[in-house]
């Protein structure tokens, strides 16, 4: 419009009806803001790994958060401004992880982001939150410490695997009788190496149960197809139970393998092995397992969530027909409700003036956070950033989950469960 | 020019010297598949000397690109006996074995990673970056260069007129190792946590793509190549699902257009308007 | 044990082997190192899968992966090669990365990241001999294996097409004196690497009843290690190369050593290259390489 005959236009501009409204929302904008209410739109951001490995987890929580902000908005929005969450997918990659929080926290000007999913992608992206001042609390990182190192703005909505090694080996023992057992592990992803080398080994000690393989850890790489002469090996050891420690989708390659060579022996792992596909590798091998969420777990609020979110799940394309939530969509789910609890609570504006404000205002509410109602029980976050939360170890076994035991990651001078 | 857009920069800067490292091998004839494994060292060491010796970053990347060097000096003399493809295979071999050394290395966090570091600016590691490029392309047009092109060419022609193919051969594996060494001390003090899935062959390739892309007959294609690869994949947002399958094909469509790459001398001319005095 | 990690090592040779000779095909006869050979194992294997699920038998399922496997080769070859033949071999390679990257986007988009698993041991059945278990599965892999390496040999050494096979590796200009096409006979090369890595996903997504799409990855890498050791210019150096490193990797985790094991093999592949650059049964010309 703007050309040699721009004046000529703008001689013709007539009042036009939807020009008029939009001036006038402009004005109703500009009124709410100088008299002290809130923006028109709360932006938040999440960062989730919809290409590469993770592709799965990252669509999923992409559809969960896509439920979410529906919802909410469906419901008036937070304090009658609309909800927006700005998605970005990080392939599981760190750098990507790392510059999407740049993204969403210095372009979209978000007051707070979930994710990344990864603790590799965890541990680089939680120090450039702490440079933006700006809270990011990742859906999955169980690696031990991944938060503590980056307070005060990284928060994870998960429990240590240290803290579950201390519920899950004891149930493993006596559920089982188990007196020795064999360790493999994934070598080369980080949180699963950490598990199989470090936690679990002390958790064993602690319960007076024996590691045959002590001397000579049996270890696999990320993507290997083979892991028939570390199963041979095991079974030649004999032990009364095995720990895996591995991500659910490698796991799954150990267990088929148990499974061919005839080594039925009851197995335990960490978080990383909770997953829907596990359940079909070995069916008649029962795995133990702590876990914060399940598609099948009982209570209100968790059956409610799974019965809205299911069916969109498998209406998406890019994700498997007989799609169930997973935990770490409950966990993406959570966090972004607590985002908005905080919000609503803590007198955030969500203007744009006052975004360091609000960022600090969301920080301060979720650190003495205590008894936010999530799917699963009550939440609060210990002195780590960690999800103070319940727990449940549940026996995997002819493809379903059961609930065996329930605990509470409590900490000291904080709200339990 | 926001954070995230300073963040994508610093990725850049720290491919650019990767994609270097592996120009500078290239352009005596030999591909390298490996290194990402050279990145590996400059990143662990550097990261040993800054977070347990103390030592001033600068300092330390030094050291590294020192040591580093030094190593590749030493990959260097066997790499004379191979050739094309076979070299390239070797040096891919070279780079898995280093990772599955420091995924073994419990003194540097093994599998389970290393910290501390103190954060570095986009700043800084362009200072390296540029800095590493500026002296190349001077060195791009001494006499140098025009050896090292010779051994590239014809490495029999080049030793019959008297170059000493094995000094330029095996320096330019050392030079290329200290270059990705300080890629690789910038990426640890810049992410300011380093494991050894950082360093693996998909990094290496990323090196040679950013080269073979942005044109192999000059540093600054490696610049292009670096800027293009990091920026695409931003870009390519938009399309979701689909985002690494287009990226991919363009990855093809411009080795179909441009197989020299996207830059060269004939189009630097062009740019330049140059072709009239030459 | 030692029997019984001898037949796992045999078996994850065989694997290799076939992988291997699919690298080679390529290599052997074209100088390009075709990276996109383990997703086209990857999309072979899914297609197998996919088969069986389906309830088609073995034979079927084995063609349907060949075929498609093939079929994605031959695309590669016509889009990604073809125009590229008289670059240095870096930029083909480079170009068949971009179908390995496309190739794994496609295949998380279709079947999902999740493994994709058979419901039960497809083929379970376990014979004992002595103390070591061989399930039936395990036999097939190997003894398809074997004739398929012996089918590739005699197509090689000799049929016509095999014989401007090696013709055209030699040098494409004596070729075209020949009469033969070289640009069909690439075309071929591409399409017979492809159809064996697609027998060998297939083979192996139901030896180990899962699949993703990232499958492909680190058993592709191997199969380069296995290769260059065998000799890429030598059939049936692969057919040897692939159990030794197969029962190399396995003996070196049943005594101890399963952290140090990809160490171990590259060594080993590094060492090959610096004593006898041509392979274990290697002819004399595949240490000139060609310039890159």
């Amino acid at each position: 419009m703007v050309n040699s005959n721009g004046k000529k236009s703008m001689l013709k501009v007539k009042p036009n009806p939807s020009r008029l409204l939009g001036t006038l929302a402009a004005l109703a904008v500009i009124s709410l803001g100088a008299g002290g209410a809130s923006a028109q739109e709360i932006a938040l951001g999440a960062i989730v790994p919809s290409s590469g490995p993770f592709a799965e987890w990252g669509r999923s929580n992409s559809v969960t958060l896509k439920m979410l902000e529906k919802q909410t908005n469906d419901a008036g929005g937070i304090n009658g401004a609309k909800l927006k969450i700005t998605i970005l997918d990080d392939g599981a990659k760190p750098a990507q992880a790392a510059s999407s929080l740049r993204k969403l926290a210095g372009d979209e000007k978000v007051l707070a982001v979930a994710g990344p999913l990864t603790s590799s992608a965890a541990e680089v992206t939680f120090p450039v939150a702490n440079e933006m001042k700006v809270v990011a609390t990742s859906q999955a990182s169980s690696k031990p410490g991944v938060a503590k190192l980056n307070r005060p703005w990284a928060f994870r909505n998960t429990i240590d695997e240290g803290v579950l090694a201390k519920t899950t080996v004891p149930y493993f023992k006596k559920a089982f009788n188990i007196k020795t057992v064999g360790i493999i592990f994934d070598a080369k992803d980080a949180t699963a190496a950490t598990v199989g080398k470090a936690i679990m080994p002390a958790a064993l000690k602690a319960n007076e149960i024996s590691i045959v393989n002590e001397s000579d850890p049996l270890s696999f790489n990320t993507g290997d197809l083979d892991v028939s002469a570390q199963v041979t090996k095991l079974k030649s050891l004999n032990p009364d139970g095995v720990v895996v420690s591995a991500d659910y989708s490698q796991a799954i390659t150990v267990l088929r393998e148990m499974k061919r060579q005839g080594l039925i022996k009851p197995v335990v792992g960490a978080t990383q092995l909770i997953s829907s596909a596990i359940l079909k590798a070995a069916p008649e091998i029962p795995i133990i397992a702590p876990a914060t969420f399940f598609a099948t777990m009982k209570g209100e609020a968790a059956e409610k969530f799974v019965a809205n979110l299911q069916p969109l799940l498998r209406k998406e394309s890019g994700l498997p027909a007989e799609i169930e939530p997973s935990m770490y969509d409950a966990n993406i789910y959570e966090i972004v409700s607590m985002y908005i609890d905080a919000i609503k609570r803590s007198g955030v504006t969500g203007k744009p003036a006052d975004v360091e404000a609000d960022r600090a205002k969301i920080r301060d509410h979720l650190a003495k956070l205590e008894g936010f109602q999530g799917l699963g029980g009550p939440i609060g976050f210990n002195d780590d950033g960690d999800a103070i939360k319940a727990f449940y170890v549940l026996q995997g076994q002819n493809g379903a989950w059961d609930t065996k035991v329930r605990g509470c990651s409590s900490a000291p001078n904080h709200a339990g469960c | 020019m926001s954070t995230y857009y300073a963040s994508l920069f610093a990725e850049a800067g720290i491919l650019l010297l990767g994609a270097l490292s592996v120009y500078i091998i290239l352009a005596t004839g030999q591909l390298s598949l490996g290194n990402a494994a050279f990145m590996a060292i400059g990143a662990y060491l550097s990261s040993y000397l800054t977070v347990v010796v103390g030592m001033p970053v600068t300092a330390a990347l030094i050291v590294s690109a020192i040591a580093a060097g030094i190593i590749g000096v030493i990959v260097g003399f066997p790499a004379l006996r191979l050739k094309g493809i076979y070299l390239a295979m070797a040096t891919l071999g070279f780079g898995e074995m280093i990772r599955s050394f420091f995924i073994n290395f419990p003194a540097m966090g093994g599998s389970g990673g290393f910290h501390g570091m103190a954060h570095i600016s986009v700043g800084y590691i362009w200072a390296w970056a540029g800095g590493i490029l500026v002296v190349l392309i001077v060195v791009e047009r001494s006499r140098v260069w025009l050896e090292m092109q010779a051994v590239h060419d014809d490495e029999t022609a080049a030793g019959l007129v008297g170059l000493n193919t094995v000094a330029i051969k095996v320096s330019a594996f050392g030079i290329g190792a200290a270059v990705a060494a300080v890629s690789g001390g910038l990426f640890a003090h810049h992410h300011v946590y380093i494991e050894p899935a950082n360093f693996g062959f998909e990094r290496s390739i990323d090196f040679v793509l950013a080269t073979i892309l942005g044109g192999s007959t000059l540093g600054l294609g490696s610049l292009i190549g670096a800027i293009l690869l990091v920026f695409l994949p931003e870009f390519l947002r938009p399309i979701a699902d689909w985002r690494l399958a287009a990226f991919g094909t363009l990855l093809i469509l411009v080795l179909l257009v441009r197989r020299q790459g996207i830059v060269d001398r004939t189009l630097l001319r062009g740019l330049t308007f140059r072709k009239a005095a030459s | 044990m030692l029997w019984q990690q001898l037949v796992n090592g045999l078996t994850l040779g065989a694997i290799y082997t076939l992988l291997a000779l699919s690298f080679s095909i390529v290599m052997g006869i074209l100088g390009i190192l075709n990276l996109a050979i383990a997703e086209l194992f990857m999309i072979g294997g899914y297609f197998g899968f996919t088969l069986i699920a389906a309830n088609f038998p073995l034979p079927v399922a084995v063609l349907g992966g060949m075929a498609g496997a093939a079929i994605a080769a031959m695309l590669i070859e016509k889009i990604g090669y073809q125009p590229l033949r008289g670059a240095p071999v870096v930029t083909p390679m480079l170009s068949t990365l971009g179908f390995s990257i496309i190739l794994q986007n496609v295949a998380t988009n279709f079947w999902g990241s999740d493994p994709l698993q058979l419901p039960d041991e497809y083929l379970g059945r376990q014979y004992t001999v002595g103390p070591v278990n061989i399930g039936q599965m395990q036999l097939i892999v190997v003894g398809a294996t074997i004739v398929l390496v012996t089918l590739v040999a005699y197509t090689v050494q000799r049929t016509t097409i095999g014989r401007a096979l090696r013709a055209v590796a030699e040098n494409r200009e004596v070729s075209r004196l020949l009469g033969v096409s070289a640009d069909r006979l690439t075309l071929f090369a591409f399409a017979l690497s492809g159809a064996l890595a697609g027998v060998a996903g297939v083979l192996i997504a139901l030896h180990y009843g899962a699949i993703t799409p990232y499958l492909g990855v680190e058993i592709g890498l191997k199969a380069v290690a296995v290769m260059v050791i065998g000799g890429t210019t030598n059939i049936w150096g692969a057919l040897l190369a692939g159990p030794l490193i197969g029962v190399v990797e396995v003996l070196t985790v049943a005594y101890g050593g399963s952290q140090v094991r990809d160490f171990v093999v590259y060594g080993f592949m590094i060492l090959i290259l610096l004593l006898r650059p041509q392979g274990l049964l290697g002819g004399a010309r595949s240490d000139q390489g060609q310039r890159v």
